[in-house]
């Protein structure tokens, strides 16, 4: 997905990026999985868990929890990871802000390390947060103003590039700035005191609180040894320290006896130790945490159910509700290249809006518990989503609109190339037919996830007239939804304006709403945005697709919030 | 001696062209690991610097030849406060993983080297069992077991077979842990227990090759001369076996040594179910995340272990059929070949090339001949006589 992690792999930059970048992968595998249950009854949304709420949340405290993942590797360093706030890298480093998840709730930005959520200066270019007193490092010492200076000082070095950089172009000075190695600070990172920091942008931002929720706010000490190791050998600042890391094997993460809870909205601190089980085999995991075996029960898969797990474990009454199944979340969408010759024309680009069946796409994809059908680009879950819709009105789409656009803007013959990942031919195909019936014949062009990456989010364009693609946004903010896809900065150079769109007027509202303060005012620009684009159809949207994770019977508070499509880590806890 | 220093010679010669074609490949091919390295979103500045500091920004020879060099001195990525240093010998360093890919290797060998070890322990001693039977008793039930049940496994997919055993074994009978590894210095025993499991598969899927060569071969030795000399001048027919299994010694040393050579390179999909961070399981995930250096890193020491463990059954012939040390090749003229009582004598007693057809050493051993899993054993070889005792 392109933008939200795996699930498991939650931390690592590396990883991160690439399975971002490798577009729907994570969702598509997911989601994918699903394709083999379309029958028995729906999961319904929501989480196994009783709730979100870490002071509610009644978890037992000690054990060990063992989370599995499918990735290989793990990177504590807050610089060059892509985490979302909830899943790993939150486990050991606290930010300026944190998510409150909630299955019955739009999540919600809570303080972390500071006292509130910042305060905007009345132009919004300066934010001040104000730390929270007593807050200490693993090692005892005092979490300072000029730690998380630091901490965010050091992801701008080139060498500790690979995080969530939405900061770095904010900041004022920061297109300049090569990181605090050589002894250069960043002036408009002003540590006014202990706990004071005050940072200064170069244009009003509205959604400067949520920024400060990435891992590139988590406080780092400036005697923390060489920047390359730290990224095994951090410095933390939440519930766990980390024991050992062996990359391809096992991560341990231990107490940190120097978090205090009572200084934490965001994290239970339930188990005493958490073990990451790296590099495991999606399939073998969930067929042990489905037996539910002893040293399978406390713990859970990261990565989605793989299908045949999926089906099984539905179908076995002793699974229950441990197997948990999302809200819908990340927007899966048809990209239709604005920059291609066939399809420069709108009228083109918006007969295909008719001409795309949704529903054979969903029932490719598994059917109706592999999603929900979309219409808009900003995903559910996240507050000021506005609900409409411009084209068709069923979700097998009008033919016959589509066929007198088409004549309108006097496409004949039109043949399209459609380049997707080699792991969704079935979905890919469900498109071919859908267009097949108004007259446009489509070539199904399948690359591997290396060449995905150079020809689709590297590439000039000219390999694709179309491409599956799914987002899922690194924050509950529209901002995250549509900048990352649509502004003109955002194409080539391994972004995911894919769409290569590029419009003065969009571009200009975006900035706009981007910096719009108040909330309210903010999502109505924000869902303007979103349907002045859907004007354009740069991008078909087909549907909000959801994620099923299953845990064993001794894992309490599995919550999936409404956003994202993820269980969070932080507050889950085992039975005692 | 001087053939010896041939075949080394060659063999660094097949090194030097794997390392040279696997950084042409993956320079050729459209991937650009810096894009991992930079941040989201990603600017074409911060693009450019991720690609300096790896070094992936010079043509492929130069970045092959500082790859060479770093082998012997040691190498350093980046400069002043935040250079990393990767030591000799140097295998590059993977950025993804914050570690040198020579640790990484390091870390990894004894993994792969447990599950090496007891597999092809495992698939020998089966192999050969299962196919000596089966060769005294052609045509019969256990003959046909042995044959069905060799294909079965020949042609099974290792995540099916790997799925399967730690179903039953491990979750619905409970006897064994379903994956994991458990260094051998610190308990043997769960050392042992956690690799017990992916042992049995890999035997399962490699032993099969194992049975047929020895079936098919043995069938075929005891229809020759020297065995039905022996057997009219009245010597017993386990004795007659044992001829005619020495005589197998040679291409079985072959395939084992190619056997512990191919999974010291990595059983990738073995490793990835039972969840053991071997060499297969590190080369696995550095080709989906184009972690470069670890590809390059892995892709030569997997094939230095394969051409090792070629050079190693190459120079250990001679040892085995001593007619082979004077000059490299087979005369048959040093000992009475109707002389029942010499062993040597009854390796190839009639024709040296007809002997050596059904399995030949030389062909088996081609460093990166995939093939050598099918090497030629005619199931109709020439089976004259009956054979049951």
């Amino acid at each position: 997905m392109t933008s939200s992690p795996r699930p498991g792999s939650s931390f690592s930059r590396s990883r991160f990026t690439r399975r971002n970048m490798l577009l729907a992968t994570p969702v598509v595998l997911g989601t994918g999985a699903l394709a083999a249950c379309s029958s028995g009854g729906s999961e319904g949304s929501g989480s196994s868990g009783s709730d979100g709420g870490v002071a509610t949340g009644g978890g037992a405290t000690g054990g060990t929890l063992t989370i599995y993942t499918t990735g290989e590797e793990m990177s504590f360093d807050p610089a060059t990871s892509q985490s979302l706030a909830i899943t790993s890298l939150g486990l050991t480093a606290r930010r300026l802000t944190a998510w409150k998840t909630s299955p019955d709730a739009p999540t919600e930005l809570i303080p972390d390390l500071a006292t509130d959520t910042g305060t905007p200066s009345e132009d919004g270019k300066t934010w001040t947060f104000t730390l929270q007193e007593g807050l200490k490092f693993e090692d005892g010492t005092p979490i300072t103003a000029a730690a998380v200076k630091y901490g965010l000082e050091r992801s701008f070095a080139p060498e500790l590039t690979g995080g969530l950089s939405y900061h770095k172009v904010l900041l004022e000075g920061g297109e300049d700035y090569a990181g605090p190695f050589s002894g250069e600070h960043l002036d408009s990172i002003e540590a006014v005191d202990d706990l004071t920091l005050v940072l200064h942008l170069n244009r009003p931002y509205g959604d400067f609180g949520w920024v400060a929720s990435n891992p590139a706010f988590a406080p780092v000490p400036e005697d923390s040894g060489q920047p390359e190791t730290y990224a095994t050998q951090p410095v933390t600042s939440g519930p766990y320290r980390v024991e050992s890391y062996s990359p391809g094997a096992q991560a341990v993460l231990v107490r940190n006896e120097h978090w205090d809870a009572g200084t934490d909205q965001a994290r239970a601190g339930g188990p005493d130790t958490i073990e990451f089980a790296l590099a495991q085999d999606a399939s073998v995991v969930a067929q042990s945490i489905i037996a539910d075996r002893s040293d399978a029960q406390d713990s859970f898969l990261a990565s989605f159910v793989p299908t045949a797990q999926l089906v099984q474990a539905r179908n076995d009454p002793k699974v229950g509700d441990r197997l948990v199944t999302s809200g819908p979340g990340a927007l899966e969408y048809l990209v239709l290249n604005t920059e291609s010759e066939a399809l420069k024309d709108v009228n083109i680009r918006k007969a295909l809006q008719y001409a795309v069946d949704k529903e054979a796409y969903r029932t490719a994809k598994g059917g109706e518990i592999s999603g929900d059908f979309a219409t808009t680009l900003i995903t559910p879950g996240i507050a000021g989503r506005e609900e409409y819709n411009l084209y068709a009105e069923a979700p097998s789409g009008d033919a016959e609109e589509a066929k007198r656009l088409l004549a309108e803007a006097g496409a004949q013959d039109l043949s399209l190339r459609l380049v997707i990942r080699d792991d969704q031919t079935a979905a890919a195909e469900s498109i071919q037919q859908a267009l097949t019936r108004v007259g446009i014949s489509v070539t199904i062009q399948p690359l591997d996830a290396n060449a995905y990456q150079s020809e689709v989010t590297a590439g000039d364009g000219s390999a694709y007239d179309m491409v599956l693609s799914s987002w899922q946004p690194d924050m509950p903010s529209p901002n995250a939804n549509l900048t990352p896809l649509f502004e003109s900065t955002q194409i080539g150079n391994g972004n995911y304006n894919l769409a290569r769109y590029a419009n003065e007027e969009v571009d200009a509202a975006l900035l706009e709403a981007s910096s719009t303060l108040d909330a309210d005012e903010a999502g109505a620009k924000w869902a303007a945005v979103d349907k002045r684009i859907m004007e354009d159809s740069p991008v078909v949207p087909l549907i909000y697709s959801k994620n099923s994770f299953i845990h064993g019977s001794g894992v309490e508070n599995f919550v999936i919030g409404q956003f994202p499509a993820y269980p969070n880590y932080l507050t889950t806890t085992l039975k005692a | 001696m001087i053939p010896a220093l041939q075949r080394v010679a060659r063999s660094v010669l097949v090194l030097l062209v794997v390392m040279t074609l696997t950084f042409a490949i993956f320079y050729l091919a459209p991937i650009d690991p810096a894009l991992q390295m930079c941040g989201k979103p990603c600017s074409p500045e911060d693009l450019e610097a991720a690609r300096g500091f790896m070094g992936f920004d010079q043509p492929w020879f130069v970045q092959l030849g500082t790859f060479l060099v770093a082998i012997f001195t040691g190498r350093t990525f980046g400069s002043a406060e935040v250079a990393v240093q990767c030591a000799a010998p140097c295998l590059g360093y993977s950025f993804q993983l914050h570690q040198s890919v020579t640790e990484l290797i390091v870390d990894r060998f004894p993994v792969t080297f447990s599950i090496a070890l007891g597999a092809v322990a495992l698939q020998a001693l089966f192999g050969i069992a299962a196919g000596a039977l089966a060769a005294r008793r052609q045509g019969g039930i256990l003959d046909r077991t042995v044959t069905g049940v060799s294909v079965v496994a020949a042609s099974a997919p290792a995540f099916v077979v790997g799925l399967l055993a730690v179903v039953v074994f491990a979750l619905q009978l409970d006897l064994l842990p379903s994956g994991g590894y458990e260094p051998f210095t610190e308990s043997p025993l769960q050392w042992a227990r956690h690799l017990v499991l992916p042992w049995i598969t890999l035997a399962f899927l490699n032993g099969a090759v194992y049975a047929r060569l020895v079936r098919s071969s043995m069938i075929e030795q005891l229809g020759l001369d020297y065995a039905r000399t022996a057997r009219a001048a009245g010597l017993p027919e386990r004795r007659i076996d044992r001829y005619a299994l020495r005589n197998l010694a040679l291409p079985l040393t072959t395939l084992i040594a190619l056997d512990i050579g191919a999974l010291l390179g990595g059983s990738v999909i073995t490793e990835r179910i039972f969840g053991l961070p071997g060499l297969g399981a590190l080369l696995l995930d550095a080709t989906s995340t184009a972690d470069l250096p670890v590809i390059v890193g892995t892709t030569l020491v997997g094939s230095l272990l394969i051409v090792l463990a070629n050079l190693c059954a190459d120079l250990a012939r001679p040892l085995l059929d001593r007619r082979l040390a004077a000059t490299g090749r087979r005369t048959s003229a040093l000992s009475d070949p109707t002389d029942p009582t010499d062993p040597d004598s009854l390796a190839d007693p009639v024709d040296p090339t007809e002997a050596s057809s059904p399995v030949d050493p030389t062909e088996a051993s081609s460093p990166v001949d995939p093939t050598h899993r099918t090497t030629p054993s005619d199931p109709k070889a020439p089976t004259p006589q009956e054979t049951s005792s």
